[in-house]
């Protein structure tokens, strides 16, 4: 009846993942009994969890990635403190533990924190830089929304229901194989990655669509804001590696399900299939995360600089290059598995090569700094500081881009701290600028500077303190996933780490405390204008947070810089235009599609997990109704009447116009 | 960039046919099926006969299937070359490029491999 | 908003590189254009998902395990009745499509019920098999070959079956709501997604079973 499931599968006899279950639950559930009893539910229902509207969707991305940001943070602190102290003893973590540790840890922090943190801000952000009233697809981005909660579920629910693999984040076989991995940890990965693979593969056609085929009047290709390029750019790899992450984990569950031989030791299987697929994922997938922050760094460095974008067009030809070169070094992962020397030399100049138009991009930041007034604010504090780092994590990459010197840094601390560096360093610093640079947009209020400082400096110094001893530890040869270690010299190097994971932990509390003050001095921080940083793209020139159908009149575009110019314009012109003609907008109505679909969508994923077969055709029965009932709705939009435009509209010129005047005056 | 320029208003769906007459479209579809059906049966022929070169028969059958996949394209699918199909192409050609890569370039490298370090079976066998 | 829409004026201005004459975009496409375009990337990207199966076939071809080899398995009869099928069924398709956008009702269910049968002969043959196979021991399990055949053919199989559900719930959308615009979309979609089904198809029987075969 239920499958693999027995009471066994929870594990009644290891006090952590029990106890950090526990309080998991007992959270939820206070959160829940709260919403309940403070009668919240029939908004939040309303507003946030049946709507489709671009902005919503993209803020719940962003906390669902801050939430798993945190289990992926207590994940990291575990696994440091571990080999802080597992020198000649065995540490506080048995290794089938430990082994969980680090496959969750990079798990969650690639497909539930980097991937919801950028879809998420590329969501929120890019139709308003086009100028367009929503996204191409609001119903389906609201599905793939809930289709990547749904992954993150069942991550979680692997905490205290049976286990998490034990494999590594790629769950290489033969150990993911049904021989070398019998319990359901590698299920819980495997399909939690699909379940949340849709999500991205519909998040990443939506993305398409919209950039290419719904900009406003005027908006030319070479006229799109960078991020708006880079969007284009990830997701484009989006829709075109995430099918092969599809494709490779089913062979995988294929072979653990119903004894097929892909990637097995016998029949003729070939486990190095495995390698060089999911590597043709897992190359682009790094580019699909670091697009989009080069795109949020673009954005920070000219508004705070106060100059357009210098070298544009070579921006928008190094992302386009990168985004087809990402797709052609995969190879690189693998060096030391017996390619041989043709293969590898021609993969280790590809990915050389692909240093080149990332090198384009720092001097193009570079060179817009160049001679402007530069404001140090938050979001411009963590573009410097990601020039800074990036710049040593991608020397570092180009290290191990020389097959020989791959065959000696290969799985070590050096390539763990390579990594990191440009992942923290790039995408995770793109994050936190592009979240502190967009939330008076989203929220109508600022960040608290002094806290986001703060938090930036933590971070920084942090993340130095935490991954150069690393680096040195692989220098002097420690592998990557150590449970515990003999080796003497490599001691104190964990040991500053460990202090380095303390300022990383101290720089996640002052973003906690920034988002507690900031929402308590709300009304000192309001952006009353919509343009809280003088910025330069559309998405300023609306209110903030923008009215449901982002423009009352659809912006026409006449150059780069689409908002700066008119804001100039509207000075030199004094404001002497009468009144717009409103119209009534149609908007797509909400829908619940999304959220019904993600709960037969999880039903189904646990179901097969353990096995149970009538739960799995029960969820698949529930998810294709569920879109015919959708495809049967007749009316799916509804409209805002001319005069409600109006309305809203005029309250927020009247502001903008005290705003413009000001500024004109001085 | 020239080849980013913008879609015009007359920008068409893939799928759609520039063409409104029903008899000419209908004779569009039955020109594509037998053409399709006349590579299929070539084909067929050349997989199984004996009066072609041998070693030639495999390149044969490749060029025939892209020959008939263009049909497709063309016929069913009307993606074609004009102005207004200029998105549909370039996505067309971006999938294209990334199946070669994933195609070829996984038969390249695991024929390396299987040169250099063969399958565990394999090894197992030589023993 | 006001001042989106005052600086409307002067064109030409503002861009630091324009050269001569500037093609002023017009703004969003028509819905059918954005969904039309929506699932030919989908396409696209399924494609590309198919397109591991049939490198992971390509590499396992060689790895019978001792087993049968595809000479010995393949049928070609059968499968040149299942490929005409198929190709037939992507002409009664287009049919439909014509018959959709002339607003002929009769036509279309004709179409669409021809379309349906056809891919239920393929999927029966298919299915027979695939049955054959395993019946003589020959089934997935047997050898890493096998494993990668099933999968390739398997994987455009559930395709069809997925099309069929599809193609049985657009019938059901036409009878019930007539050709509304959201609904011609869908059937855009549709054709798009049987028609690209078939180019999958000429890939299978010319990899898998005209080339698995050749000795």
């Amino acid at each position: 009846m239920l499958g693999k499931l027995t009471w066994s599968a929870i594990p009644f006899d290891q006090p952590i993942p029990l106890v950090a279950g526990g309080v998991v639950i007992v959270a939820l559930l206070a959160v829940l009994i709260w919403v309940v009893v403070k009668g919240h539910l029939p908004y939040l229902w309303r507003e946030w969890i049946t709507s489709v509207d671009h902005k919503r969707i993209g803020v719940m991305y962003v906390l669902l990635a801050s939430v798993m940001f945190l289990r992926g943070g207590s994940d990291a602190i575990l696994m440091r403190i571990q080999q802080a102290i597992a020198y000649q003893s065995q540490g506080y973590l048995p290794p089938e533990h430990y082994n969980q540790i680090f496959s969750a840890h990079g798990t969650i922090m690639i497909f539930f924190v980097a991937m919801p943190f950028v879809i998420g801000l590329m969501n929120l952000v890019v139709p308003l830089q086009l100028g367009v009233r929503d996204v191409a697809f609001p119903t389906l981005n609201s599905v793939g929304f809930w289709l990547t909660a749904t992954g993150a579920l069942l991550v979680n629910l692997s905490l205290v229901i049976g286990e998490f693999a034990r494999t590594g984040w790629l769950a290489f076989p033969p150990l993911s194989g049904l021989v070398y991995s019998p319990g359901v940890g590698v299920d819980y990965y495997a399909w939690s990655l699909q379940i949340s693979g849709v999500g991205t593969l519909v998040a990443g056609i939506n993305l398409v669509t919209t950039v290419l085929k719904l900009r406003t009047r005027g908006m030319n290709y070479l006229r799109m804001p960078m991020f708006c390029w880079t969007t284009l750019a990830s997701s484009l790899l989006m829709v075109a590696a995430f099918p092969i992450l599809t494709a490779t984990l089913a062979m995988l569950l294929l072979d653990r399900y119903l004894g097929f031989h892909f990637f097995t030791n016998e029949a003729g299987g070939n486990v190095m299939i495995f390698m060089n697929l999911i590597w043709a994922w897992g190359h682009p997938e790094v580019y699909i995360l670091v697009l989009p922050a080069f795109g949020i760094f673009s954005e920070v460095v000219s508004t705070f600089s106060g100059k357009p974008l210098f070298g544009y067009r070579s921006m928008v030809l190094a992302t386009m290059a990168i985004c087809v070169i990402s797709f052609m070094v995969w190879l690189h992962h693998f060096f030391t598995m017996g390619a041989g020397p043709d293969v590898n030399a021609i993969f280790g100049i590809a990915s050389m090569i692909i240093a080149i138009p990332t090198g384009v991009k720092i001097y193009n930041w570079l060179f817009t700094m160049y001679g402007g007034r530069i404001r140090f604010t938050t979001p411009m504090l963590w573009s410097v500081g990601f020039m800074v780092t990036f710049i040593i994590g991608g020397l570092t990459g180009v290290l191990v881009a020389v097959p020989p010197a791959d065959f000696i840094l290969h799985n070590s601390m050096f390539l763990v701290a390579h990594f990191h560096n440009v992942i923290i360093g790039g995408v995770l610093f793109g994050a936190f600028a592009g979240f502190t640079y967009w939330f008076p947009k989203a929220f109508g209020f600022r960040l608290d500077e002094r806290w986001g400082k703060a938090a930036f400096w933590c971070t920084f110094i942090g993340f130095y303190v935490t991954f150069i001893p690393l680096y040195a530890a692989g220098m002097l040869g420690m592998t990557r996933r150590m449970q515990h270690y003999d080796v003497a010299v490599w001691r104190p190097w964990m040991i500053v780490a460990v202090i380095g994971m303390a300022i990383l932990t101290m720089a996640v509390v002052c973003q906690v405390v920034q988002l507690v003050v900031s929402i308590r001095n709300r009304e000192s921080l309001r952006d009353r204008t919509g343009d809280p940083w003088d910025g330069r793209s559309l998405e300023w020139a609306t209110s903030s947070p923008p009215p449901v159908f982002n423009f009352a009149i659809s912006p026409d575009v006449r150059g780069e810089d689409a908002y700066w110019e008119m804001k100039a314009k509207a000075r030199q012109q004094q404001f002497a235009h009468a009144q717009p003609e409103y119209q009534d907008i149609e908007m797509p109505r909400n829908s619940p599609t999304g959220f019904v679909c993600a709960f037969f969508a999880s039903i189904m994923g646990f179901a097969l997990i353990w096995h149970i077969w009538w739960m799995v055709i029960l969820g698949l029965i529930g998810a294709w109704a569920t879109f015919v009932v959708f495809a049967w709705r007749d009316h799916d939009e509804y409209v805002i009447p001319a005069a409600d435009v109006a309305r809203i509209d005029r309250a927020n010129i009247e502001e903008r116009r005290n705003l413009v005047s000001l500024a004109g005056s001085v | 960039m020239s080849e980013l320029s913008d879609h015009s208003d007359t920008s068409f769906a893939p799928g759609d046919e520039g063409e409104h007459d029903v008899g000419a479209r209908v004779l569009g579809y039955v020109i594509g099926l037998a053409l399709a059906l006349l590579l299929t049966a070539t084909s067929f022929f050349v997989a199984g006969t004996t009066l072609v070169w041998q070693p030639s028969i495999p390149v044969a059958l490749i060029v025939l299937a892209i020959a008939q996949m263009g049909v497709h394209l063309v016929f069913f699918l009307h993606i074609t070359t004009g102005p207004d199909n200029t998105n549909n192409v370039l996505a067309l050609a971006f999938g294209l490029f990334i199946v070669f890569l994933v195609v070829g370039g996984s038969v390249w490298i695991m024929s390396h491999l299987n040169q250099n370090m063969p399958p565990m079976d394999q090894i197992m066998r030589m023993q | 908003m006001a001042i989106a829409a005052t600086a409307g004026h002067g064109h030409g201005h503002g861009d630091p590189h324009h050269i001569g004459l500037v093609i002023e975009h017009p703004g969003p496409a028509p819905k059918r254009v954005v969904t039309g375009f929506g699932f030919w990337i989908f396409l696209l990207s399924d494609i590309v998902m198919f397109s591991c199966f049939f490198a992971a076939y390509a590499v396992l071809l060689g790895q019978t395990a001792d087993g049968p080899k595809g000479a010995e398995l393949f049928d070609q009869r059968n499968v040149a009745i299942e490929t005409v099928c198929l190709l037939l069924s992507s002409f009664t398709c287009g049919m439909a499509s014509i018959a959709a956008d002339v607003r002929n009702r009769l036509w279309f269910y004709l179409a669409m019920a021809a379309t349906g049968v056809l891919g239920l002969i393929f999927l029966a043959l298919e299915f027979r098999e695939f049955a054959a196979l395993v019946a003589r021991g020959a089934g997935p399990t047997r050898s890493a070959f096998l494993t990668a055949f099933f999968t390739l053919v398997g994987c455009h199989g559930l395709h069809v079956t997925a099309g069929i559900l599809w193609l049985l719930t657009m019938m059901a959308q036409v009878f019930a709501k007539g050709f509304r615009a959201d609904i011609m979309r869908r059937l855009l979609c549709f054709a798009l997604f049987w028609h690209a089904l078939d180019i999958i198809w000429v890939a299978v029987f010319s990899v898998v079973y005209l080339l698995g075969s050749t000795p």
